[in-house]
C-alpha cells in the first residue's frame, strides 16, 4: 500500500515535468524544489493556522513581504490602468500585460491570506481535517503563485535561448529555491515535524498489507487531482490549446493561440499538483527534512525518472509511471534482500532498461529527425 | 516503364530496384539508376515527389525496404552514411546544413577527415605523421576554397556567410570527401540569375577536375537542361521518364505531371 | 606509418595520406614537442608547490589545489559535452569511480606494500612533492608517491571503462534521453557504492590475508572511505592539470578535434561527411572519463576531505556543467576559467577578501570603457548618464574612493550588462561583474547583513542571470584569445526560405 501511495505521489509531481517538458521540451530540474515548498509551506500554514506542535503562530512574515509587495505592484498597475491612461489619452497601450498578471497575483495572494485566517477559525472550532482541507488549498495556491513568478522571471527571457541554458537556468532556480528555503526568516535549517491531520489508523487489510488512513487519503486526493488534470487537459479549451502548443508552438500561435499564457498556465498547474503532493507527503512522512536536503533532491529525481519512463510529453504516461515507480521501490524493499539500500538502483535500473528498449517511454511515442 | 537503352561505359553508382514507405506512403517506388563515371545526371519531379528521399537512400539516411545500392562495384547496402561517404559518396542537402559555428575553413577540414589515418595519440604528442596530415588537409582546403571563390572567408563563421556562398561551400566540403559520387541537392535554390550562371560553370569545372559522376536535384530547368546529359523524372515516387533532355522534355507523362493531367478535371485547365 | 584497416575505404589510393607524408615533420622537432608539455606541466607545478604555495597565507593553496581540480573536471566535461554536443550528466560518477579506484589501491596497496602500522599516514609516507604540509622533512619522491601516481592511472582507466560503457548508449539515445541514462548511471555509481559495507579495514595483517576482491567492499559505504592518506599536492594536480589542458586544446585543433565538433554542430551532416559520429562520441566519452577518473584520484587523497559517494552524486555533475555552459561550449580556456571562478566564488561569497576600492575602481573604468567602445552600437544615454554621476560625484568629494563615485560606475556595469551583456566580451564582463560584486559586498557590509548566510542564494542568483543576460558562456564557442571578436549572436543570413521553392508546376523548358 505504501508503494501505491507513494507512487501516485511521484505521478503528481512527475506530472509536473511531463508538461513542462511536454510544451517547452525543457527539464525543468526545478519542479522538485516546488514539491518541497509545497510540503515546507503546509507546515507554516498548519503552524500559521495554530496546528503547529511547536510555538509557530504567526503569519510568516515571508508571505507577508510576497503579498505586500505583489498587492503594490497590483495597485501600481491598476493606477495606471485606470486611472492615468483615460487621461493620457487612447493612444498609450494598455498595461494589461502587466495588469492582469499583477492582478490576478494579488487576488490569489489575498485570497490565500483570508483563506489562512478562515482556517484559524476551522481549527479553533475544531475540525482538523477540514483544516486539513484548506491547508492543501493554501499550499497549492502558494506554489501555483511561485511557479507563475518562476516562468515569468526565470524561463520567459529565455524561450528561444538554446535548451542547455534553459536546464541550467533551471538548476539555478533549484539552488535558489532551496537556498531561500534554508534562511532563518524562511524555513530555516533545522527539520521539522509535519502536524498530522488524521488519526494513524488501520481501516482494513488486504492479505497481511494493511491499508491505512492516510494511503487512503493520499491516494483518494491524488486521483481526484489526476482526473481533474485529465478533464482539464482533454476535454477544456485551455486543455485543447495547451496540447496544441506542446504540438507545435508556432502553429499554435498562429492559430490564435495564446502561447505564453498557456506556458504559464502549465507551469502553475504543474506547481499546484506538486503542491499537493507536498502537503500529502508531510502527511505520510511528517518528519520533513530542510529544503536543502540530498533525500529531497532525489525524491525529485524519481517522479522524474517516473516521467521519463511514462513516455515524457505524455500525461497519462506520468501517471502510470509514478504508480509503476512507486511499486517497484517497494517491492524492491519487500522481496529483495537488502532491498532497501539497492532500491535506487532498481529505479534508475528500470530507467535505463526504459530507455534502452523503448527509448520514448511505455507510452510515448517515437521522434525523428527530418533530413 | 519505359527503360532507356543503358548507357555506354561501366557503370559507377548503380542502383536497382529500390523502394521505401512510411507508414502507408511508398514514398519511392523501384527507383533504377545507372550513372557512369564523369556524368552528370538530373533528378527532377514535381514538390514531394521523392527526389530528396532518393537521397538519403542513397547515402544511407534512409534504409530501404527493396532494392540495392552499388557505387564503383562495391556494394553499399546496410552501411551507415559515414562509410557510404568513406566508399565514395558525397553529398550535400536541400536544406543547408553546413557547421553553422564553425569557420569556414574548419568545414571543409572536417570533410577531409575520413581520408586521414593518423591515431588521436598522434594528435595529443602532435606527432611528425600527425603534423603532416594536418598541413596536407590545410593545404587541400585551400585548395577547394581557392577554387570555389571561399579563400578570403575562410575564418568566417559558416552561419554568417551569404547564401549563395553557403550552398558553395556545401560543395566544396562535399568535394572534401574525396567522392566518386556526388550528390548535389537543389544547388541553385535561392540564388539569383547571375549566381545560377556562375553555378552552371562551377558544376562543369568540378566534373572535369575531379572527374565525379554528379547527381542533381534541381527545380531550376535552365540549370537542369543545360547541364544534365540524362534526366530522370519522378512523380508520386515513380520514375516517369527517363531520357535526355530533348526527350524528358517531349514526354506527354512529364508534362501531365507538371502541369496536370488534361483528362483529370481537377487539375486540369 | 602504415596500419592494417578493416574499413574498405583506405584500399583506394589517398591521394591525402600521400601528401601528408611528404610534408610530415622532423621526427626531432616531433619528440620536442611531445615532451615538451610535459616539461612545461612539470614546471608549473614545481613552481606553484615549492615557490607560489609558502608565499601565500594559509587557506589560499587549498583553493589552489582546487581549482586545479575543478579545472580538470570543467576541461573533461567540455570533450563531451562542448566537444561533441553530447549531454552527459554524470561526470561525477566518473570521478567517483576514479576516486574510489585510486583510494582503495593507495590504501589497501599502501597496506601490502609498506606492512607498517601507520601505512595511511602522508606525514609518514609523502615525499616532499606530495604534501600540502608546509616544513616537513621528507625524500623527494617516495614509495608512497609511487602508489599514489599509479593509483591515480589506474583510477582514470578504471573511469575510461565506465566511459566506454555510458558512451554505449549514446549510440542509440540523442539529445535529452542520453542525458537521463547518464544521470541514471551516475545515481546507480553513487548507490552501489553507498550500499556496500561502512567498514574499512585499518590493521595490516588482516588487510594482507584479505584477497584483493574482498578488500573492494570495504569502501566505507554510506560513511566514506576514511583515513585515506592525503597524498594530493599543488604539484600533482597542477601538472596534471596542464597535461589536461594541452591534450584537450591538441585534441581541439586536430582532424579529430573537428570531427568532435562536427558532431555537435550537425550530426546528420557530419555523418554524411564521412565522420563516423558513434565511434567518436564513445571516444569522446572514454578521454573525458579518463580525466575525470584522475581528476577523482585527486579529489579522494585531498587534505581535509572525507571521501563519500554522496559527495559525487548529480549535485556535482550539475556543477560541472554549469561550469562547461559558463565557459561556453566547446571553449576549453572558458571552461577552465568558469571553473576557476565558480570555485572562487562560494569561497570569495563566504569569507570575502579585502578590498582596495580604489583599484577595483580603475579597473572597472577600464573595463567600461573597453565594453561600450566595443559593442556594436554605443549606448551613449549610458556614457552620458555615467559621466554625469561621476563629475556630481567628484564635485561632492574629490577622491576616486568615494562611495558614490563607486556606485555610479558600479551602476552604469550593471546597465552595462543588462542592456549589453549579450555582446560585451567575456573578459570585460568578468572584470564588471566582478566589480558589481565587490559593490553589492560593501552595501551588504553597510547594512549589516552577513553576505555568508545568502552566499549560496546569491549563487544561484548569479547563474540565472548569466544565463539570461548572456546565454553564450564568457567566450562563446571560441578561445580566450579569440573571444575579443565581438560575435553575431544573430547571424546576418540573407537567407531565402529553404525548401522547395515553387517552381513545381513550371513546364520544363530548355
Amino acid at each position: 500500500m505504501d508503494g501505491v501511495a507513494v507512487g501516485s505521489l511521484y505521478a503528481l509531481i512527475a506530472l509536473g515535468y511531463t508538461m513542462v517538458y511536454g510544451i517547452l521540451q525543457f527539464i525543468n530540474f526545478a519542479h522538485g524544489d516546488v514539491f518541497v515548498l509545497g510540503a515546507w509551506v503546509s507546515f507554516a500554514a498548519a503552524g500559521a493556522v495554530g496546528l503547529s506542535v511547536g510555538d509557530q503562530t504567526a503569519v510568516p512574515a515571508w508571505l507577508v513581504w510576497l503579498l505586500g509587495a505583489v498587492s503594490a505592484g497590483a495597485l501600481a498597475a491598476a493606477l495606471y490602468e485606470f486611472v492615468l491612461r483615460p487621461r493620457l489619452g487612447a493612444g498609450r497601450p494598455p498595461a494589461t500585460r502587466l495588469t492582469w498578471p499583477l492582478a490576478g497575483v494579488s487576488v490569489v495572494g489575498w485570497g490565500t491570506l483570508l483563506l489562512l485566517v478562515a482556517t484559524r477559525g476551522v481549527v479553533a472550532g475544531g475540525s482538523h481535517t477540514i483544516a486539513g482541507g484548506m491547508i492543501l488549498v493554501l499550499a497549492m495556491s502558494t506554489c501555483g503563485l511561485v511557479g507563475f513568478c518562476l516562468e515569468r522571471l526565470a524561463y520567459k527571457p529565455l524561450r528561444s535561448a538554446p535548451r542547455l541554458n534553459v536546464l541550467i537556468t533551471a538548476i539555478g532556480v533549484s539552488l535558489l529555491l532551496q537556498n531561500l528555503g534554508q534562511l532563518e526568516w524562511m524555513f530555516g535549517t533545522r527539520p521539522d515535524r509535519m502536524p498530522t491531520l488524521v488519526p494513524d489508523t488501520v481501516l482494513f487489510r488486504i492479505g497481511h498489507v494493511p491499508v491505512r488512513l492516510v494511503d487512503v487519503m493520499v491516494v483518494a486526493t491524488a486521483l481526484v487531482l489526476m482526473v481533474l488534470l485529465d478533464w482539464l487537459v482533454f476535454r477544456t479549451k485551455m486543455g485543447r490549446a495547451m496540447r496544441a502548443v506542446s504540438f507545435s508552438p508556432t502553429n499554435a500561435a498562429l492559430m490564435g493561440v495564446d502561447v505564453d499564457k498557456v506556458i504559464s498556465f502549465t507551469f502553475v498547474l504543474g506547481s499546484v499538483l506538486a503542491a499537493a503532493a507536498g502537503f500529502l507527503y508531510g502527511q505520510k512522512y511528517p518528519g520533513l527534512n530542510q529544503t536543502a536536503a540530498a533525500g529531497w533532491v532525489l525524491l525529485g529525481l524519481k517522479a522524474f525518472v517516473a516521467a521519463v519512463i511514462g513516455g515524457i510529453g505524455n500525461i497519462r504516461g506520468a501517471m502510470l509511471g509514478g504508480l509503476l515507480i512507486g511499486l517497484l521501490e517497494f517491492f524492491a524493499v519487500q522481496y529483495v534482500p537488502e532491498g532497501a539500500s539497492l532500491r535506487d538502483i532498481f529505479v534508475f535500473g528500470a530507467l535505463i532498461l526504459v530507455l534502452l528498449v523503448r527509448p520514448s517511454g511505455v507510452l510515448g511515442k517515437a521522434v525523428t529527425e527530418k533530413v | 516503364m519505359t527503360r532507356i537503352p543503358s548507357q555506354p561505359g561501366p557503370a559507377l553508382l548503380d542502383v536497382r530496384g529500390i523502394s521505401i514507405s512510411f507508414g502507408g506512403l511508398r514514398a519511392v517506388q523501384d527507383f533504377n539508376l545507372t550513372l557512369p563515371g564523369g556524368r552528370l545526371h538530373g533528378l527532377i519531379g514535381p514538390n514531394g515527389a521523392g527526389k530528396t528521399t532518393v537521397f538519403n537512400l542513397l547515402t544511407g539516411v534512409y534504409a530501404p525496404d527493396t532494392g540495392t545500392i552499388d557505387l564503383g562495384g562495391a556494394p553499399l547496402d546496410g552501411l551507415k552514411p559515414s562509410a557510404r561517404a568513406a566508399a565514395g559518396l558525397a553529398r550535400t542537402f536541400q536544406n543547408i546544413r553546413l557547421f553553422p559555428d564553425l569557420s569556414v575553413l574548419d568545414n571543409v577540414r572536417i570533410a577531409c577527415h575520413l581520408r586521414t589515418t593518423g591515431s588521436m595519440a598522434g594528435a595529443m604528442l602532435r606527432s611528425a605523421s600527425n603534423l603532416g596530415q594536418e598541413r596536407a588537409i590545410l593545404e587541400r582546403a585551400r585548395e577547394l576554397l581557392a577554387m570555389f571563390d571561399l579563400l578570403d572567408r575562410q575564418h568566417e563563421d559558416s552561419r554568417g556567410l551569404p547564401y549563395g556562398d553557403q550552398r558553395r561551400l556545401e560543395i566544396a566540403r562535399a568535394l572534401a570527401t574525396g567522392p566518386k559520387a556526388l550528390l548535389l541537392d537543389e544547388p541553385a535554390a535561392g540564388m539569383n540569375p547571375q549566381e545560377k550562371v556562375e553555378l552552371r560553370g562551377l558544376i562543369r569545372s568540378v566534373m572535369e577536375r575531379f572527374h565525379v559522376a554528379i547527381l542533381l536535384i534541381e527545380h531550376d530547368m535552365g540549370v537542369v537542361m543545360d547541364i544534365c546529359e540524362r534526366i530522370t523524372v519522378l512523380d508520386y515516387g515513380r520514375t516517369i521518364a527517363e531520357g535526355t533532355p530533348a526527350e524528358v522534355q517531349r514526354d506527354p507523362r512529364v508534362i501531365a505531371a507538371y502541369l496536370g493531367d488534361p483528362a483529370d478535371p481537377a487539375t486540369g485547365e | 606509418m602504415t596500419l592494417p584497416t578493416p574499413t574498405a575505404r583506405r584500399e583506394a589510393p589517398n591521394p591525402l595520406m600521400e601528401r601528408a607524408a611528404a610534408l610530415r615533420g622532423s621526427g626531432g622537432m616531433a619528440a620536442v614537442r611531445g615532451v615538451a608539455p610535459v616539461l612545461v606541466a612539470l614546471a608549473v607545478g614545481l613552481l606553484l608547490h615549492f615557490a607560489i604555495a609558502p608565499q601565500l597565507p594559509e587557506f589560499y593553496p587549498r583553493v589552489i589545489l582546487d581549482i586545479g581540480i575543478n579545472v580538470i573536471l570543467a576541461v573533461s566535461l567540455t570533450m563531451v559535452n562542448g566537444f561533441t554536443g553530447q549531454f552527459s550528466m554524470g561526470h561525477a560518477a566518473f570521478m567517483a569511480v576514479g576516486a574510489y579506484t585510486a583510494a582503495t589501491l593507495v590504501y589497501y596497496g599502501s597496506a601490502r606494500l609498506m606492512g607498517t602500522a601507520d601505512f595511511a599516514s602522508a606525514r609518514a609516507h609523502a615525499g616532499v612533492l606530495s604534501t600540502m604540509l608546509q616544513g616537513r622533512e621528507a625524500a623527494f619522491f617516495t614509495l608512497g608517491d609511487g602508489i599514489f601516481i599509479v593509483a591515480l592511472l589506474a583510477g582514470g582507466i578504471a573511469a575510461a571503462v565506465c566511459g566506454y560503457l555510458v558512451g554505449l548508449p549514446s549510440l542509440r539515445l540523442r539529445g535529452d534521453y542520453l542525458a537521463i541514462v547518464t544521470l541514471g548511471f551516475g545515481e546507480i555509481v553513487r548507490v552501489i557504492i553507498q550500499s556496500q559495507t561502512t567498514d574499512t579495514l585499518y590493521d595490516v595483517e588482516v588487510i594482507k590475508a584479505t584477497p584483493w576482491p574482498k578488500l573492494m567492499r570495504y569502501m566505507g559505504g554510506p560513511v566514506g572511505f576514511t583515513g585515506l592518506p592525503s597524498y594530493t599536492s599543488l604539484f600533482w594536480v597542477w601538472s596534471l592539470t596542464v597535461v589536461t589542458l594541452v591534450v584537450a586544446f591538441r585534441l581541439k585543433v586536430s582532424t579529430f578535434g573537428r570531427a568532435f565538433l562536427s558532431i555537435r554542430e550537425d550530426e546528420i551532416a557530419a555523418e554524411a561527411m564521412g565522420v563516423r559520429t558513434t565511434t567518436y562520441k564513445v571516444r569522446a566519452f572514454v578521454i573525458a572519463a579518463f580525466f575525470a577518473g584522475i581528476a577523482g584520484g585527486l579529489y579522494a587523497h585531498t587534505i581535509g576531505i572525507q571521501l563519500n559517494a554522496g559527495e559525487l552524486a548529480f549535485m556535482k555533475s550539475f556543477d560541472i556543467i554549469i561550469m562547461v555552459v559558463l565557459g561556453g561550449m566547446g571553449s576549453i580556456s572558458g571552461a577552465a576559467i568558469a571553473a576557476g571562478i565558480l570555485t572562487v566564488l562560494p569561497e570569495a561569497l563566504r569569507r570575502p577578501p579585502p578590498v582596495d576600492l580604489p583599484w577595483f575602481l580603475l579597473v572597472m573604468a577600464a573595463a567600461w570603457v573597453a565594453a561600450l567602445l566595443l559593442i556594436r552600437r554605443p549606448k551613449w544615454w549610458l556614457i552620458a548618464v555615467t559621466a554625469l554621476g561621476a563629475a556630481y560625484a567628484w564635485w561632492q568629494q574629490p577622491t576616486l574612493a568615494s562611495p558614490l563615485m563607486f556606485w555610479t560606475v558600479a551602476g552604469s556595469g550593471v546597465l552595462i550588462l543588462l542592456f549589453a551583456g549579450r555582446r560585451v566580451p567575456g573578459l570585460i564582463g568578468l572584470a564588471i561583474a566582478v566589480t558589481c560584486y565587490i559593490g553589492v559586498r560593501s552595501a551588504a557590509e553597510r547594512a549589516g547583513i552577513k553576505l555568508s548566510d545568502y552566499r549560496m542564494v546569491l549563487y544561484a542568483l548569479a547563474l540565472i542571470l548569466m544565463m539570461i543576460l548572456r546565454p553564450q558562456g564568457f567566450f562563446g564557442v571560441r578561445e580566450l584569445w579569440t573571444a575579443w571578436r565581438v560575435q553575431p549572436l544573430h547571424p546576418r543570413r540573407s537567407r531565402a526560405e529553404g525548401g522547395e521553392s515553387g517552381t513545381a508546376g513550371r513546364v520544363p523548358t530548355a
